[in-house]
Formats: structure tokens, C-alpha cells, sequence
């Protein structure tokens, strides 16, 4: 096999070893200070936050699970009327950032803080993650298998349960574990809404007490909980049956009376899920005074710029990894995509505080400055890119480059000229979503951004911590106009789903 | 092909170094004391001086922590704290140089280190700020917060710097377990804030009964909106309470320079005492400058006779405060 | 009396009729074939069967019992009616004998597990009992979907083009065991197909649908031999068509004058319909016809021949096919349907 390109190998090479740093770090700083650690874990605040914690997560991935289906099974399976549009207000939510939504929440009900309404804005930010997974399932599910099953003797609900659920069970498992992981991870609403869970108590750690030693220990606590969760969704993730898509006309459930509640559940799912914040935080975008238009020019301006960066940076790793991965592929492209991977399993606080350590005391001289930022959104987005950016290559016939071959081309040559053009739209597509994704974030950011770096989700961070909302409330709604609507637009789930239900 | 990926590779690794290289002729403050406070401040004296100032805003213990971490790797010329706990604990480590003797004496010797490591600048006094509709009995001593009736009803911000100090004059005036036990009694009884101003805000929205707050922000806030536009009302504890506590922010050099001197100047001199006075609403500490018409007069505030230095032991306050599971 | 009575029944979607006037009867353990086109309506009247949608008018009576007329509609669950769709549609989720199974869930362990294996060694699938579906071919994908249908012994069972999806082997060979099949559980069943072929080899009946409606039902061999009109005509089989009028009782063509098979009206115009393996092709070095064209199949051929009038194709044995070049006569066998023109 001929050898990859050198630019591949060394990028490659460098985000596998990027990839283990913070996991690294944290690891060498418990050890160092192994019995404070251990008594932090052993004090009562831990188990306070361990039942928090898993009690939201619990309770969330649930409720996302319930909303999803709903919506799913009435868009995708009745003859729901405006089905399109329903489906369209089912994946708003993922336009719109979770602190934002807790923003736009807190703007308009003062008291709306702790576990319900953590519970309530985290349900309804995931539900579109399950609402696509089982949308998807739900469609390519055998129909005819269906009619055939009542022909044998069951009712509309055996059918349901014996015939058409084990048939989304893999998608409704795996969407649902992807909200457990979200849930996790979860940063800017819990801390806005004053709950305490793993990720606000080692942010206020950090900040409120000299001993980081404890947010470590925290941290590792937080680690291994998004360990399990992802061993889960791993395994499960390949779990599908190869059920052939049933031909003919795909049939649909009359609902009749049903149909008013439907829509009734409906409306109002859309309503929480984006409506009502959207309106409450345009309310208060008109309550300013003097509302300063430069400096809500000048964050989106630095947002873009610090996204874009991002973005080229991302876009390449992924890029050289993906090449060298899909058609170098070698042991040791594989070992470095999997520890790509790797840190994927870390919530962005655990990432950027041990990007502080690390920066702090082995590279000075990158510290507080943009690279350490940028090199934090590499670890933390490189998983996602790789995914986005890898597959429009992986889809490429091979057949298309061993004809370009046949004309004469090098193998890189024929990367370059052939396989590369045709996977370009995708590539950018991934590049895109990742910068999105950078735009929005929020935890890495406020840790370990440059003194003079402020990003809308920062200042937006700020003006709510000390409520004000008037001066907040236009940044989220730029965040969600610049990051939330194009990613959305950009998400070939949706895209596809909507298609189909039109 | 292989020579041209590794020459673009080392040209592209040299372009990002060079582009780290500190910038040796401005100032790197660390600032625990908020941007809105602040930043007017450092333009003024950026505008006088012709100095360029970068600072980073974050909590003061925060800060001291990541000098800490940074130990002398850091890149921070001057430490600007909002008590005395936080400088106390960079003095401790060794991070703060002298204090040239023409800044360290033009505040009284009481509002400073001892040991000349960090200077005050400006003073605030612990308030107890309510709500008077939600509020008829006003609580005498900061111990009768424990009752179960303040249940939901009094905010605190165990973050904030200002909360830490009157922990730790506290735990001086009364003993940790007691301490303690206070700070438990908070932890079922208080709601958390994150901040100063957003207890402020809450109180004047009627949303909280009462909180535990610095004089400054109720004062800033009234000279904003007015003061007869201001719902809320400040309120002292009853005697030398540890709730009346009145500290100091203060300022340490970390790395001795001509502009970080000049800098400490500035906050001790006439414009930047008349604004923590005017602008800030806070007690200036230099002699000769009176603070704001309204404020009571310091020397009127009934706070405890403590020692700030000995405010300096803040890692045992956050290990109450931590151990009371409110951080 | 018949098993199956449907009764004059229609049914549309919105403003497109799509089924008018149905009319069928099927007796007990016979197979009905409907032939037709796709977009015929086919699909349709399965569901109506099945019981997925209901009449609009007309009524559908299976064993005695109204099944769905314009006031009742029984569920599909309730009608003791087996499907066997065009994909087949086994459940993903259970194995071979569980698919069969699927029906069976009233009857006790012991029985249910005896109707199982006799299915299996009905449809030869013993060892597969098993497998997911996902691991089996396309023949047995069908073969346990026709068993999974048979199992709970339902009066009807509708298949639903179940051939279309496989090769042309492979339906041949199916064909004959799902007759067999069908045969030994002394199954009634409906069969709806395009394929004329599958039509006429396993039914007992023909129904011929054309844009919703019936145009004509009968054997097989009736349907082939006498179709109604030129539509069917054409439809079934290669046909050639030849104007042709009635004089004498016979049709004057431009292939010479042709016996009626049915009856015709003296001086009427029309349509003649002629089998292309009713020509026969007498070689014939002074005939007046010549072969053009041949195409060989091996055991026939399509041969085409240019007569002094017409060109035709006629279907000949095929070691004894006419070689391009040859001189013929052209003789008609037999008599021919005459369509009056309208």
C-alpha cells in the first residue's frame, strides 16, 4: 500500500496526542494530590451531587424519550394535518442553544431555577435528538409487516408493541443515551438555573477555591459517569435490524377525534420548546434603553472570526485524519481516530480545566491566548467533524478512484483531483457545523478564553449572571440566528425528515 | 512531497509562536473586581498615561488560585483584589514584591498588609439588603438567619470574595464550629447566587426578601435609577456583628515595573479614589477624600474590630464553606 | 354456496374512482387470480379484502358474514383473512419458526409448536427454523411468509404480487410450490398479479381489471381463448390485430377469410385478434409471404414474415423455424374473436 501523505500522518498524529492531554493531566494531578481527592470524593456534598446528577439525567433522557416518540409517531405514522410543519417545530429546539433556552425562560419567570426547571428545559432541548432518531426509524420501519401482524389476530396496540417497537427500539435506545451524554455534559442552563450537578459544582469550584485538586476529583467523578453512558451507546449504536424498507404507498393511522389533542399537544410542544423563550427574549431585546448596536456588532464579529478559526483548524485535523484513516487505513490511523474519540467522552469543564493545568505549568506560553482556546475546541468538536467530514469521502465509490487511476494518477493525485472535489460539499458542510458548534459554546470558552476575547456566549454568560436580561437577551437571539437556524439547516437528519413527512 | 508537508508544517508551528509572544510594554492586570467597576477606571489612566493596560476580570479567589497555578510563570504585573483574603494568600506564596514605601504609606497602616505585600484601596461595608413589603422584622445579629423563617428568603453569594472575608472575620470572632454551623444552616436556608449584583437585583424585583450584599452595589444602583426609584433598603446588624464587617480591596505588584507603580499611583491618587468614591460609591481610604453625601460614615458603622491581615487565612474559610457543601 | 361474495362494490380516494362495481365469487379451496395492470386498482381491492379500508358502496361477504358493506367495516384482525404481501414483510425482530408462530398465540403451547413444524416441512424449511430472516434467500423469505399466513388456518388468504420481487427461475419454481401449498391446507385464496402468466397457470379462476372495473371472469383457458375485448386480448398472450369485416358469416381479412369463434353481425367492421402461435408457417418457395426476421429462444422462436398486406409475428416450433429469406404461406389455425369496431 502506498504510504500516506506526510501532512496527514503528522496532523493526525498530533490531535491523537492533543486528544490525550486533558485525560492525561487530570489523571497526573490526582495522583499528586491522591488523598485530598479521595476525601473530596468522600464528603456528603458528592453523593448530594451524584443523586442530582443522575436523578437529572434520568429523569430528562425519560421525558425526552416520551416527547420524541409522540411527536414522532404522530408526525411520521397519522394523517396528521400540517405534519410538515409540526415536524419542523419538533426540531426547532436544536436551534436554539440550552443556556439560551434557560435564558429565555429565566427572563420571563424570575423564580424558574433548580431541578424542574433544569428537568423542563433540558427535556424539551433533547427531545428533537429522539425526535429525529425514531422519526427516521419509524419511516424506514416494515408497514407492511404491520397490516400483515393485524391480519394474524392483534390489535392496533399488540401491533405497536410486538411489531413496530422492536423495530425503533435500537434508535429509540441510542437517541436516548445521546441525551444522557448531553445531559452530562451539560453546562451553561444548569448554571444559570442554579442546580447543582457535577459540571456547575466543579466550574464553581474552580472559581470560588484555591483547592483545584477537588474540582479534579470531581471531574474524574463526571468522567466516569459519561464512561458508562457511552460503553452503553456504543454497543447499541450497531444494533439494527436489517429490515428491507417496505415498497408500496406508506399508509397512515386516521386519527379522527384524536386529532384535536394531537395538535392541541403539539402546538404546545412547540410553544415551550421554542416559542414562548424566542418571544419572552424579542420582549426584552425591545425593552433596552439605549441598545448598544456596536457592541452587539462587535461580539458577532469576534464570535464569527473565533468560530471560523476554529472551524479551518478542526476542518484540517479532520480532514487529515479522515484521508489517512479511510484510505491509508493502518493500525495506527486507527488507534489515532479512536483517540480522537477518546475524548469525546469529556464534558467541556473537564477539558478546559485541564487545559488550565496544562497550560498554566507545562506551555506557558500559549496560555490565555488564543491557541489554548483553539486547541481546547479541537479537542473537544474534532469527534464531531470526523464523522461529518469522513463520511462524504467514505461514500466516494472506490470504483470512481480506480478509474482515475486506470488514467494515469497517483493514488494522492487522484485523492486530490478526484475524490476530494466530489466530497468537497460535504467536507465544508462538516467544516460549517463544526464552527457553528464552536459558536455556541459556552464552559471551555468562559475558562479559557483571552483576556480581551469576549464571544456573545460569554457576554451573554455575564449579563445574565447578574440578570440582566434586557442586555442579554439580544445576543441570545444573534446566537441563535447566526449559530442555532444554520445549523439546523445544515443537519441532513432533518433535512431528510422533513422531506419525507412534506 | 514529503519535505514540502514537513516545511509546512515548521512554518506553520513558527507562525504560531511568534504569534504568542507576550507583549512586554503594556500592563496585565488580574482584576477580581468586575468589569463594570472597573474598566471606566483603566481607560481613564490609559487615557492619562498613554500605558496600555490588558486586564483579566474574574472572581478574586479565582484569580489567586490561577496565581497560584501560574506560580511564577505568570504573566500578571499587578493583582487587584476585592478583599483582603485573596491578596493574603498571593502574599502567603510568595507572589507579591514590596510594596514601594511612597505608595504603602499614603493609606492608614489598619487598611493594609502588615508585611507591606499589598496596599487598600478602596473600603466597602457588608450590608444586609431587604425588601421592606417582604420584611417586618429586621434580624438584630447574623446568627438569627438560622432561623427556619428566612427559609428561601435570603440570598448569599458564597463565591464572591466579600462573602468569603466576612466568613473568615467570623471564624476569627467566633470560632470555626460555630462557623460551621452557620454556614450549614445557610446551606438548607439561603438561595444561592453567583454574584453580588444579581442578590440586588432579585431583592429590588421582589423575588427575595433579603440578601447579604456590599453597601456599593445598592448606592451604585440608586445613583443610576434614582433613590427614590430604588424598592429595596440596606439594613446593619446590631453591634460589633461579623455581618458588618467592613474590609477593603486592594492592590499587590506581582512584577516591579515603572507602569505598575504608576499604576498603583493612579488608584491612590485623587482620580481614582474620587471615582471609588463618586463613580463606585465606595469608601476611599486615602486621606482627604470624602466618600459619597449619602453613605454613612464609616467610622459610624458599628463593624467588628478585626485586624485585616488576619484576614488573610482564606483557605480555611473555603474549606468551611466548602465542607458546609455550599460551594 | 361461494366462500367469497363480492357484491357490486366502489370505492375511491378523493375524486378518483378507483374501484367501480366489483362483482366476484369465489367457491372454497379455489385460488382466484386478478390480472391487471399496476394503477388497475388491485392493490385496492386487497385492502378491501384485508380489511385496511373500507367500501364506499357494495358489500363484501366472506363464510355468510358481512365483512365490510356501507355501514359495518369488521377490523382486520377479526376476519380470519391471511396476507402475504409483495415484500413479504417477515418480522426482523424473530426467527423463522417465531414468524410463523406469530399468529398462533390463542393455542396452547403443545399445539401450537406441532402447527409450527407441520408448516415447516410443509414449505421444506425444517432446518432453518432458526434463522432470522435477514440470513435467508428470497424463495424462502416467501415460503415462510405463505406458511406465516396459512398457520392460524384463516378462511381466505390474499397474496399480493409475491413473485414480483424474484427472478424469473426462481417465481417458475415457486409458483408450483406455493400451488402445492395451497393445495395441501386446502387453502382459498386470492392472488392479485401483472404477470398473465402466474395468472393462468395457478388459478382456478381469472378476474381481468382494467381502470377499476371487471371486464371479464372465467377460466384460464376461457380468458385466453375467448377474451372479451382487445384490450384482453392483448393483454394476455402476443397477439396480432387484422382489420377485418363480416361477409358470409366469415371475416374478410387481409390474411384471407377467417372462421368466427363467436358470434358476429353480417357486414359489421372490426378487429380481429389472431394468436401468433395460431399462425402457421408452410414453407412454400412460391408463397406469397416472406420471413423478414427471426429471433430464437431455443425452444421457440418469434419469427416475422411480411405477408402481401401485413407484417406479422408468429410463434414457431423451434428447430423447425423458418430461416430468414424463406418463402411462406401464411395459414391461420383454428378460429379466430372479432371485436366490432364501436
Amino acid at each position: 500500500m502506498q504510504r500516506p501523505p506526510f501532512a496527514a500522518v503528522a496532523l493526525g498524529l498530533v490531535a491523537a496526542l492533543a486528544s490525550l492531554v486533558p485525560i492525561g493531566y487530570l489523571l497526573l494531578r490526582l495522583f499528586e494530590g491522591f488523598e485530598a481527592a479521595f476525601a473530596e470524593l468522600a464528603r456528603a456534598r458528592t453523593l448530594e451531587l451524584l443523586v442530582n446528577t443522575v436523578g437529572l439525567t434520568v429523569s430528562v433522557s425519560l421525558t425526552a424519550l416520551v416527547i420524541g416518540a409522540f411527536q414522532a409517531w404522530l408526525t411520521v405514522r397519522t394523517n396528521l394535518p400540517f405534519a410538515p410543519l409540526f415536524a419542523v417545530l419538533a426540531t426547532l429546539p436544536l436551534a436554539i442553544p440550552s443556556y439560551v433556552l434557560a435564558l429565555g425562560y429565566l427572563s420571563l419567570f424570575p423564580w424558574f431555577s433548580g431541578f424542574w426547571a433544569s428537568w423542563f428545559t433540558l427535556s424539551l432541548a433533547t427531545a428533537p435528538y429522539v425526535f429525529l432518531a425514531l422519526s427516521a426509524a419509524l419511516i424506514s420501519s416494515n408497514y407492511a409487516a404491520e397490516e400483515v401482524a393485524r391480519s394474524l389476530g392483534k390489535n392496533r396496540w399488540q401491533v405497536a408493541i410486538g411489531v413496530t417497537w422492536p423495530q425503533v427500539r435500537p434508535a429509540a435506545f441510542a437517541s436516548v443515551l445521546l441525551v444522557a451524554l448531553y445531559t452530562l455534559s451539560e453546562f451553561g442552563a444548569i448554571a444559570l438555573l442554579r442546580f447543582d450537578t457535577f459540571t456547575r459544582a466543579i466550574y464553581n469550584a474552580y472559581r470560588g477555591s484555591f483547592d483545584r485538586t477537588s474540582a479534579a476529583a470531581l471531574a474524574l467523578v463526571l468522567v466516569v459517569l459519561t464512561l458508562i453512558v457511552i460503553y452503553f451507546e456504543r454497543r447499541y449504536r450497531g444494533d439494527r435490524w436489517q429490515a428491507p424498507t417496505s415498497r408500496g404507498r406508506k399508509r397512515r393511522i386516521e386519527l379522527g377525534e384524536a386529532r384535536v389533542v394531537s395538535i392541541f399537544g403539539l402546538s404546545l410542544l412547540g410553544l415551550a420548546g421554542a416559542g414562548v423563550p424566542i418571544a419572552s427574549l424579542i420582549g426584552w431585546s425591545f425593552n433596552q434603553v439605549s441598545f448598544n448596536l456596536l457592541r452587539l456588532g462587535e461580539l458577532v464579529a469576534s464570535s464569527l472570526l473565533v468560530a471560523l478559526a476554529a472551524g479551518i483548524v478542526i476542518g484540517v485535523f479532520a480532514l487529515a485524519i479522515s484521508i489517512w484513516n479511510l484510505r491509508f487505513s493502518s493500525r495506527v490511523s486507527n488507534a489515532v481516530d479512536l483517540t480522537a474519540w477518546a475524548a469525546h467522552a469529556l464534558p467541556a469543564v473537564v477539558v478546559a480545566l485541564a487545559l488550565v493545568f496544562f497550560g498554566a505549568n507545562i506551555v506557558p506560553v500559549i496560555y490565555q491566548t488564543i491557541w489554548l482556546l483553539l486547541l481546547a475546541y479541537l479537542i473537544l468538536f474534532l469527534p464531531n467533524a470526523l464523522g461529518l467530514v469522513g463520511t462524504p469521502i467514505a461514500q466516494v465509490p472506490k470504483s470512481i478512484e480506480e478509474v482515475a487511476r486506470s488514467q494515469g494518477l497517483s493514488k494522492n493525485a487522484a485523492l486530490r483531483k478526484v475524490v476530494l472535489p466530489i466530497a468537497a460539499p460535504g467536507i465544508l458542510a462538516g467544516v460549517a457545523l463544526a464552527a457553528l458548534t464552536v459558536l455556541k459554546e459556552l464552559p471551555a470558552t468562559l475558562l479559557l478564553r483571552p483576556n480581551e476575547l469576549d464571544t456573545l456566549a460569554t457576554e451573554l454568560w455575564q449579563a445574565t449572571e447578574v440578570l440582566a436580561y434586557s442586555q442579554a437577551a439580544p445576543y441570545a437571539l444573534a446566537l441563535i440566528i447566526i449559530a442555532g437556524v444554520p445549523a439546523l439547516v445544515l443537519n441532513a437528519q432533518a433535512r431528510k425528515l422533513i422531506s419525507e413527512v412534506s | 512531497m514529503r519535505l514540502r508537508g514537513a516545511l509546512t508544517i515548521l512554518s506553520a508551528a513558527s507562525l504560531l509562536l511568534t504569534g504568542c509572544a507576550p507583549q512586554t510594554d503594556s500592563l496585565l492586570v488580574y482584576s477580581g473586581r468586575s468589569e463594570a467597576l472597573i474598566g471606566p477606571l483603566v481607560e481613564q489612566f490609559e487615557q492619562q498615561t498613554g500605558i496600555e493596560v490588558e486586564v483579566r476580570y474574574a472572581g478574586s479567589a479565582e484569580l489567586a488560585a490561577q496565581l497560584l497555578e501560574e506560580g511564577a510563570n505568570s504573566p500578571a504585573d499587578v493583582f487587584l483584589a476585592q478583599d483582603a483574603g485573596a491578596l493574603g494568600a498571593a502574599a502567603k506564596a510568595g507572589l507579591l514584591e514590596t510594596m514601594p514605601d511612597e505608595l504603602y504609606s499614603l493609606v492608614p497602616a489598619n487598611y493594609s498588609a502588615a508585611d507591606k505585600s499589598w496596599v487598600g484601596v478602596s473600603g466597602r461595608a457588608r450590608v444586609f439588603v431587604y425588601d421592606p413589603s417582604q420584611v417586618s422584622d429586621l434580624p438584630k445579629s447574623i446568627f438569627d438567619l438560622e432561623d427556619a423563617s428566612w427559609q428561601g428568603r435570603i440570598g448569599i453569594a458564597p463565591t464572591n470574595a466579600s462573602f468569603q472575608a466576612f466568613v473568615t472575620a467570623m471564624r476569627i470572632l467566633h470560632g470555626d464550629a460555630r462557623t460551621l454551623q452557620w454556614l450549614e444552616a445557610m446551606k438548607s436556608t439561603a438561595v444561592i447566587y453567583e454574584k453580588n449584583g444579581a442578590i440586588l437585583e432579585a431583592v429590588e424585583a421582589g423575588q427575595l426578601a433579603a440578601g447579604l450584599i456590599n453597601h456599593y452595589y445598592w448606592y451604585a444602583r440608586a445613583k443610576e435609577v434614582g433613590t427614590s426609584q430604588m424598592s429595596s433598603r440596606l439594613s446593619q446588624f446590631e453591634g460589633a456583628d461579623a455581618g458588618n464587617l467592613v474590609n477593603v480591596a486592594g492592590v499587590g505588584i506581582l512584577e516591579s515595573s515603572d507602569e505598575a507603580e504608576r499604576f498603583v499611583e493612579f488608584l491612590l491618587g485623587s482620580e481614582g479614589q474620587s471615582y471609588f468614591a463618586e463613580e463606585t460609591r465606595e469608601y476611599p481610604l486615602v486621606g482627604g477624600i470624602s466618600p459619597a453625601d449619602e453613605l454613612t460614615p464609616l467610622s459610624d458603622i458599628p463593624s467588628p474590630l478585626i485586624d485585616l491581615s488576619d484576614l488573610d487565612t482564606l483557605a480555611e474559610t473555603l474549606e468551611l464553606i466548602r465542607q458546609a457543601g455550599l460551594i | 354456496m361461494p366462500l367469497l361474495e363480492i357484491k357490486d362494490v366502489s370505492m375511491s380516494f378523493g375524486a378518483t374512482q378507483v374501484l367501480s362495481g366489483i362483482t366476484l365469487e369465489l367457491e372454497n379451496k379455489q385460488l382466484l387470480a386478478v390480472l391487471g395492470s399496476s394503477g388497475a386498482g388491485k392493490s385496492t381491492l386487497m385492502r378491501l379484502l384485508a380489511g385496511f379500508d373500507s367500501v364506499a358502496s357494495g358489500s363484501i361477504v366472506l363464510d355468510g358474514t358481512v365483512l365490510s358493506d356501507s355501514t359495518t367495516t369488521i377490523a382486520p384482525e377479526k376476519r380470519s383473512i391471511g396476507i402475504v404481501p409483495q415484500d413479504s414483510a417477515l418480522f426482523p425482530h424473530l426467527n423463522v419458526k417465531q414468524n410463523i408462530g406469530f399468529g398462533l398465540s390463542g393455542l396452547a403451547k403443545d399445539a401450537k409448536e406441532q402447527r409450527v413444524s407441520e408448516l415447516l416441512q410443509l414449505i421444506r424449511m425444517e432446518e432453518f427454523a432458526g434463522r432470522m430472516p435477514e440470513e435467508l434467500s428470497g424463495g424462502q423469505i416467501q415460503r415462510v411468509a405463505l406458511a406465516r399466513a396459512l398457520a392460524p388456518k384463516p378462511k381466505l388468504i390474499l397474496l399480493d404480487e409475491p413473485f414480483s420481487a424474484l427472478d424469473a427461475e426462481l417465481r417458475q419454481q415457486l409458483r408450483e410450490e406455493v400451488r402445492q401449498v395451497l393445495r395441501a391446507e386446502g387453502a382459498t385464496a386470492v392472488l392479485v398479479t401483472h404477470d398473465q402468466e402466474e395468472a393462468l397457470s395457478l388459478a382456478d379462476r381469472v378476474a381481468v381489471l382494467r381502470e377499476g372495473r371487471i371486464i371479464q371472469v372465467g377460466s384460464p383457458s376461457e380468458i385466453y381463448n375467448s377474451p372479451a375485448d382487445v384490450g384482453i386480448a392483448t393483454f394476455l398472450g402476443e397477439s396480432v390485430l387484422v382489420d377485418g369485416k363480416v361477409v358470409g358469416g366469415k371475416i374478410l381479412t387481409d390474411l384471407g377469410s377467417l372462421s368466427a369463434l363467436n358470434n358476429v353481425v353480417e357486414g359489421a367492421s372490426g378487429v380481429v385478434a389472431i394468436r401468433s402461435e395460431n399462425f402457421y408457417l408452410q414453407p412454400n418457395p412460391s408463397g406469397d409471404s416472406e420471413v423478414v426476421g427471426r429471433v430464437f429462444f431455443g425452444h421457440d422462436a418469434l419469427v416475422e414474415v411480411q405477408t402481401p398486406k401485413l407484417r406479422i409475428r408468429a410463434r414457431s416450433n423451434g428447430p423447425f423455424a423458418p430461416e430468414v429469406g424463406m418463402k411462406v404461406t401464411v395459414w391461420v389455425r383454428g378460429a379466430v374473436n372479432f371485436y366490432p369496431a364501436s
